[in-house]
């Protein structure tokens, strides 16, 4: 009975190695006939690249890509629900590597597809992407195809016309934001807004308060961590630091729209290349947004910084702020430490295992295709395709970028906040244990929204997040939640 | 006309009903047994499966007692003066019903232990109603379903009856109004939290000019609870007016003439006619519609998902939205267990409805 | 009300006074008003740029803003069979389970109406005791058929011997009110039982899934509905047609069924409007080969914010065929047959 097993996993490697050597595309077609359901989330965006390309890619290879979507909130649960209980009616997955912890059961070790490929120029690929976001374990399982940062964006004739620098600080967003706020910003006469940032619930909301809580947390690389403490696995969130945060994520509403607490990302994008904000935290997207023409009235006044930091640090022994120095902030620039949030990691495309063999082929080497720069290094460029740079030829070669409607000063201020941030040594990583979507898409979204409209003060508000995370990691058990949490860390970038 | 139920044993009474019991069973009893289970039960998804933990009653615990309580139930406060007296009405008309039930003709222990529950569960439920909505209180997702409830379908009924009771008169044109009416019914509803999300907004929507004329440029609905669950309670309504409507229409479009020319000949006047010979009419409908309804009030999720998302903070989130974004999050055994406190709520309001107030409506006529 | 018109216009001249015929216009063109303006909305902002929507409201096509079809360009055209392929699906399914929910309430609530039952809460008490013994022998690794007859041949060994001893009846309300009752519970509570059942069955990812569970789900409504209608024909001639010979089935077929035609054609149309329109079942139930409609709406909604064009573009392509549907299906509703059965 053993021996019949060796002798297929022999069989299958021998018939997988065959397989991969196709995908150099040498062969006539090596996919003919072969067609593969791929999982993602509606568009325009990820879903648009991903079906713009399958043709291409079926007139190369003879294989048919279908790009099925489903609402973005659903995504999660659609394919847990379909892996887990082993429907396996989809083939393919494009999420975001987050979720992986919870997925990577069902997912394809890509690790001998990427080794034979050299096409997808693995190593051009930034190391955080490529080592992070993409592995687990040590493991490849998933295909980078986005990369994703916190930044803050500006405008630069508004922030230059009132003599504002770009805010280095969170004081001085705050001080920004309130200088411009009620100016007109778009010449229609009517008073603007200073900040606009994505409070709505249920949506990418809980995102923003990490990035500004960061700095005030996590001071001594990315390994000390910004969720929970290493030793006792307790949340980093009932200290002065965080509740300085939720202060000053509830005073950028002061300086917002009145229906912040509504607006989708999706919303303050549009407010802000519709020239309505002078500030606004996102990700990569508004860059590319604003030199679209159709929707951006605001080509060629957009600057972006990485996401501002902190003068003060959280004591983690006694939960007070204490000034930055030397041994509390090393990597302090200007005594300003900041802690540049790589939330999201990039959405990345994923193999099911339980699937034939040449489909596992296919959908891998559709990714390749997407992921190559012959592809991607265009993609990124495009604001509809909501892939933003993980390349590092996608930074080095700024062509692509012009070409695409940038100004070069535009394109190095934009490709240099991502760099700043992805080369940081205090850089956050996102929340990768077990159900982390509990922490935070339950719990740290409603509280937080909570907060937002006067349900909670800022002290009540983190004693309630951390009281309920608490619960959370109770129920899972704290030691092996814990040993999930180390492990996320002490993978290197 | 007297139903005359019959007794007969011609097959037909199981050819004709059975179909349909077999299939409301066939995707009734499993899922409900399995959704009890899951409510005791933590649940995570594992390769090839579910690794399932009995729990016991936590789930509940935690709903009533623990982490989600303040979002469940509220958070509570001294039911100030006022509070105390609607208390006190509520008291003491319950004891007068009940009294009235003991001393009257047709008592029986069964009725009177379900009359006794009655005043326990809806006093149990005015009482958070009154503590979550004094001083420092904040109404819950229970609570707020309520007032999503009670509001929306008294609305509909209302608006309902009136335009089915217009669109029955002879006026030129009414087959025009009768197609249009039913329009919103017929959108999605998912759809519909869209538009309203879209014509509400203060900033982009088409009442920002009138917003910003009367001087509210910088308030926006979304962020007080009580004008938030206001337009939830429009749109809702928009919904499902045409609803109620049609039901009604059909209902008064098959009155049969006789008793209507009798009274003309007796000289009734329009009230006189809606009242004695219009309404006794169409009671059974109306109850009938009024249940339905509220049953589907109740599970009330994707016009306070798609406008307010629950907020601002918790204040439009309804117990099925609850309930969902727990199940988004795979905290599938709390999301069960909130889901039956819910079907308890709704199973008594129905039963009360049916026993209590169809039942007298019914004996009215 | 149509009754006492009728007989105002048959008998005597007399309208509603022009006092009464004003006020119910004002009354209905401001309802009109206030249905119509969101539709209206809807239509023009399924012709609008981003840019057009996104710098405040522009209500008049060539007057606010120039109309641009790449909402309808994207969708229709662009992106292939996304749109053709769930609008299919929602179709199929749509009709399929509105006329299977249909006929079998029909059929259902007219017993409801016209013949006792007495169903013994006892028996029932068993059965359910039956399938929890079942699914408890299925997990403990039981051959799930093995399981099912083994329940079932305990449940009628117990019906057929000792079933009779079991005192207590229920009524005909009590299983309408069963039947009402599986509405209750909030799809969000059994959407994994359900999926896990129809994985069993090996029925995810086809038409069947969403069929059979929408009919099961908008049944009690129809049920209920028609009760009510079935109720209120008169029995006389239900009488007279068994004097003349008639079978049950014929008279339900060939008396009750036209005559309560209005009831029968709203009914349709709601639980048609509830099956088309069903998200949070579909979402799950449906596979990448049967996914309906309003999945494709909420879809719409993704981390670029909500694409309100493609939205409003979904939602009028959706309604159009059930709208069409009501206005041919309107005259039904309106004519009143009933009255004119019962009199001739």
């Amino acid at each position: 009975m053993r021996r019949l097993s060796v002798l297929l996993t022999i069989l299958a490697l021998v018939v997988a190695s065959l397989a991969s050597t196709g995908i150099s595309y040498s062969q006539d077609k090596p996919f003919e006939g072969v067609s593969i359901n791929l999982l993602t989330f509606t568009g325009p965006q990820i879903a648009e690249p991903l079906q713009r390309h399958a043709p291409e890619f079926k007139e190369l290879t003879g294989a048919e890509v279908n790009v099925i979507t489903v609402p973005f909130a659903d995504l999660y649960q659609t394919i847990l629900t379909d892996q887990a209980t082993g429907t396996n009616s989809y083939d393919a997955f494009v999420f975001a590597p987050q979720w992986m912890v919870d997925l990577v059961n069902y997912l394809e070790d890509l690790t001998p597809y990427v080794e034979n490929d050299p096409a997808i120029q693995w190593d051009d690929i930034a190391p955080f992407f490529r080592n992070f976001s993409a592995m687990y374990q040590g493991r490849i399982y998933l295909i980078p195809l986005d990369g994703d940062f916190h930044m803050v964006y500006y405008r630069t004739d508004v922030l230059e016309e009132a003599g504002l620098q770009p805010p280095r600080t969170w004081d001085e967003y705050l001080e920004v934001a309130a200088a411009v706020h009620g100016k007109d910003m778009n010449g229609d006469g009517e008073g603007d807004y200073g900040s606009c940032i994505s409070k709505a619930r249920s949506a990418q909301a809980y995102w923003w308060i990490t990035s500004i809580a960061g700095p005030y947390i996590q001071s001594l690389g990315t390994a000390q961590g910004v969720w929970f403490d290493t030793e006792t696995m307790k949340p980093l969130i009932d200290n002065e630091g965080f509740i300085r945060a939720l202060e000053i994520y509830k005073e950028t509403s002061k300086y917002g729209p009145p229906d912040e607490a509504t607006l989708d990302v999706g919303d303050t994008r549009s407010l802000f290349v519709g020239g309505r904000c002078a500030l606004s935290l996102d990700w990569g997207d508004i860059g590319t947004l604003a030199i679209d023409p159709t929707i951006s009235v605001v080509q060629d006044k957009v600057g972006a910084v990485i996401t501002p930091g902190a003068t003060e640090v959280v004591d983690r022994a006694t939960g007070k702020l204490v000034p930055c120095d030397e041994t509390s902030c090393p990597y302090a620039v200007d005594g300003v430490n900041y802690a540049p949030f790589a939330s999201y990691g990039g959405w990345s495309g994923g193999v099911s295992a339980g699937i034939a063999q040449e489909k596992k082929d296919a959908a891998y080497a559709y990714f390749s295709y997407v992921a190559q720069p012959a592809q991607a290094n265009i993609d990124v460029t495009i604001g509809k395709t909501g892939f933003n740079p993980y390349r590092v030829s996608q930074f080095e070669n700024l062509e692509p970028w012009l070409q695409a409607g940038m100004s070069e000063q535009a394109a190095r201020n934009y490709l240099g906040a991502i760099q700043d941030s992805l080369n940081s040594p205090n850089m956050i990583l996102d929340l990768r244990i077990p159900q982390n979507q509990r922490y935070q898409q339950v719990v740290l979204d409603t509280v937080l929204s909570q907060f937002l409209a006067g349900e909670y003060t800022a002290e009540e508000a983190a004693k309630e997040i951390s009281d309920q995370w608490e619960e959370i990691t109770d129920e899972l058990g704290r030691e092996a939640q814990r040993e999930a949490y180390l492990g996320t860390l002490g993978i290197q970038k | 006309m007297e139903e005359r139920p019959s007794l007969s044993n011609e097959p037909a009474r199981y050819v004709l009903l059975l179909p349909a019991v077999l299939v409301v069973m066939f995707l009734s009893i499993f899922p409900l047994l399995l959704s009890i289970f899951t409510s005791l039960s933590n649940i995570k998804f594992v390769k090839g499966g579910f690794e399932v933990n009995y729990v016991g009653l936590r789930n509940y615990e935690k709903l009533l007692q623990g982490s989600q309580q303040r979002r469940f139930l509220g958070r509570f406060d001294d039911p100030g003066t006022f509070g105390w007296i609607v208390l006190a009405v509520f008291a003491a008309f319950m004891a007068y019903w009940l009294f009235r039930y003991v001393t009257g003709p047709r008592r029986r222990v069964f009725g009177l232990i379900m009359r006794v529950l009655t005043v326990i569960i809806s006093g149990g439920l005015l009482w958070l109603l009154v503590r979550t909505s004094s001083g420092r209180g904040l109404p819950g997702t229970l609570v707020v379903t309520l007032i999503f409830v009670f509001s929306g379908v008294a609305a509909q009924y209302a608006l309902g009856l009136l335009l089915a009771l217009l669109v029955t008169q002879d006026l030129p044109g009414k087959r025009f109004f009768r197609v249009v009416f039913l329009l919103p019914m017929m959108l999605t509803p998912v759809g519909i939290g869209f538009l309203f999300r879209m014509l509400s907004d203060t900033l982009i929507g088409p009442i920002a000019p009138v917003w910003k004329a009367v001087g509210l440029y910088n308030f926006s609905w979304v962020n007080n609870p009580a004008t938030a669950r206001l337009a939830i309670v429009i749109g809702d309504t928009w919904q499902w007016t045409p609803f109620v409507f049609i039901i009604l229409l059909a209902a008064l479009e098959g009155l049969p003439t006789e008793t209507v020319e009798a009274a003309l000949v007796d000289g009734a006047n329009r009230w006189q006619m809606f009242r004695y010979i219009i309404l006794p009419q169409i009671i059974p409908v109306s109850t009938t519609v009024i249940l339905v309804r509220m049953i589907e009030a109740f599970k009330i999720i994707d016009m306070p998902q798609a406008m307010t998302r629950g907020g601002p903070g918790t204040a439009t989130e309804s117990v099925t939205l609850h309930a969902y974004n727990l199940w988004r999050a795979l905290d599938l055994g709390t999301s069960s267990a909130l889901a039956y406190c819910l079907l308890f709520v709704v199973t008594f309001v129905a039963l009360v409805f049916v026993n209590f107030i169809r039942q007298r409506l019914l004996e009215m006529i | 009300m149509a009754a006492l018109r009728k007989f105002f216009q048959s008998s005597s001249p007399l309208k509603p006074s022009p006092a009464a015929m004003t006020i119910s216009y004002v009354l209905l063109g401001l309802w009109t008003f206030f249905v119509l303006f969101p539709i209206y909305w809807l239509f023009v902002t399924a012709f609008k740029l981003p840019v057009d929507v996104n710098t405040g409201p522009k209500y008049l096509m060539y007057v606010d803003f120039q109309p641009s079809t790449h909402a309808w360009r994207e969708l229709l055209v662009e992106s292939g069979n996304l749109v053709t392929r769930p609008y299919r699906n929602t179709v199929i399914v749509g009709l399929s389970s509105a006329v299977l929910a249909l006929t079998l309430g029909a059929m259902a609530s007219y017993a409801l109406s016209r013949f006792s039952y007495r169903p013994k809460p006892g028996l029932i008490a068993t059965f359910i005791l039956c399938v929890v013994l079942a699914i408890v022998a299925i997990n403990v690794e039981v051959p799930w058929q093995l399981a099912v007859a083994a329940a079932l041949s305990t449940f009628l060994l117990i019906a057929l011997t000792i079933g009779r001893r079991f005192k207590g009846t229920m009524s005909n309300d009590d299983i309408a009110f069963w039947l009402i009752s599986q509405r209750m519970l909030p799809p969000v509570a059994v959407i994994v039982p359900i999926y896990i059942l129809f994985q069993q069955f090996g029925l995810l990812n086809t038409y069947y899934a969403l069929i059979i569970t929408y009919t099961a789900v908008n049944l009690p409504l129809a049920i209920w509905f028609m009760r009510d209608y079935f109720k209120s024909i008169p029995i006389e001639l239900e009488e007279s047609a068994f004097i003349d010979g008639a079978s049950r089935y014929q008279v339900l077929y060939k008396v009750v069924l036209p005559l309560s035609a209005p009831g029968l054609v709203a009914t349709f149309l709601i639980v048609l409007i509830f099956a088309w329109n069903e998200y949070t079942l579909g979402l799950f139930l449906s596979g990448a080969d049967t996914q309906t409609l309003p999945v494709l709406v909420v879809a719409q909604n993704a981390t670029r914010g909500p694409q309100w064009w493609n939205i409003s573009v979904l939602v009028l392509l959706m309604i159009a065929p059930v709208f069409l549907l009501a206005i041919v299906l309107e005259r039904y509703i309106a004519r009143g047959i009933l009255i004119g059965a019962v009199k001739g």
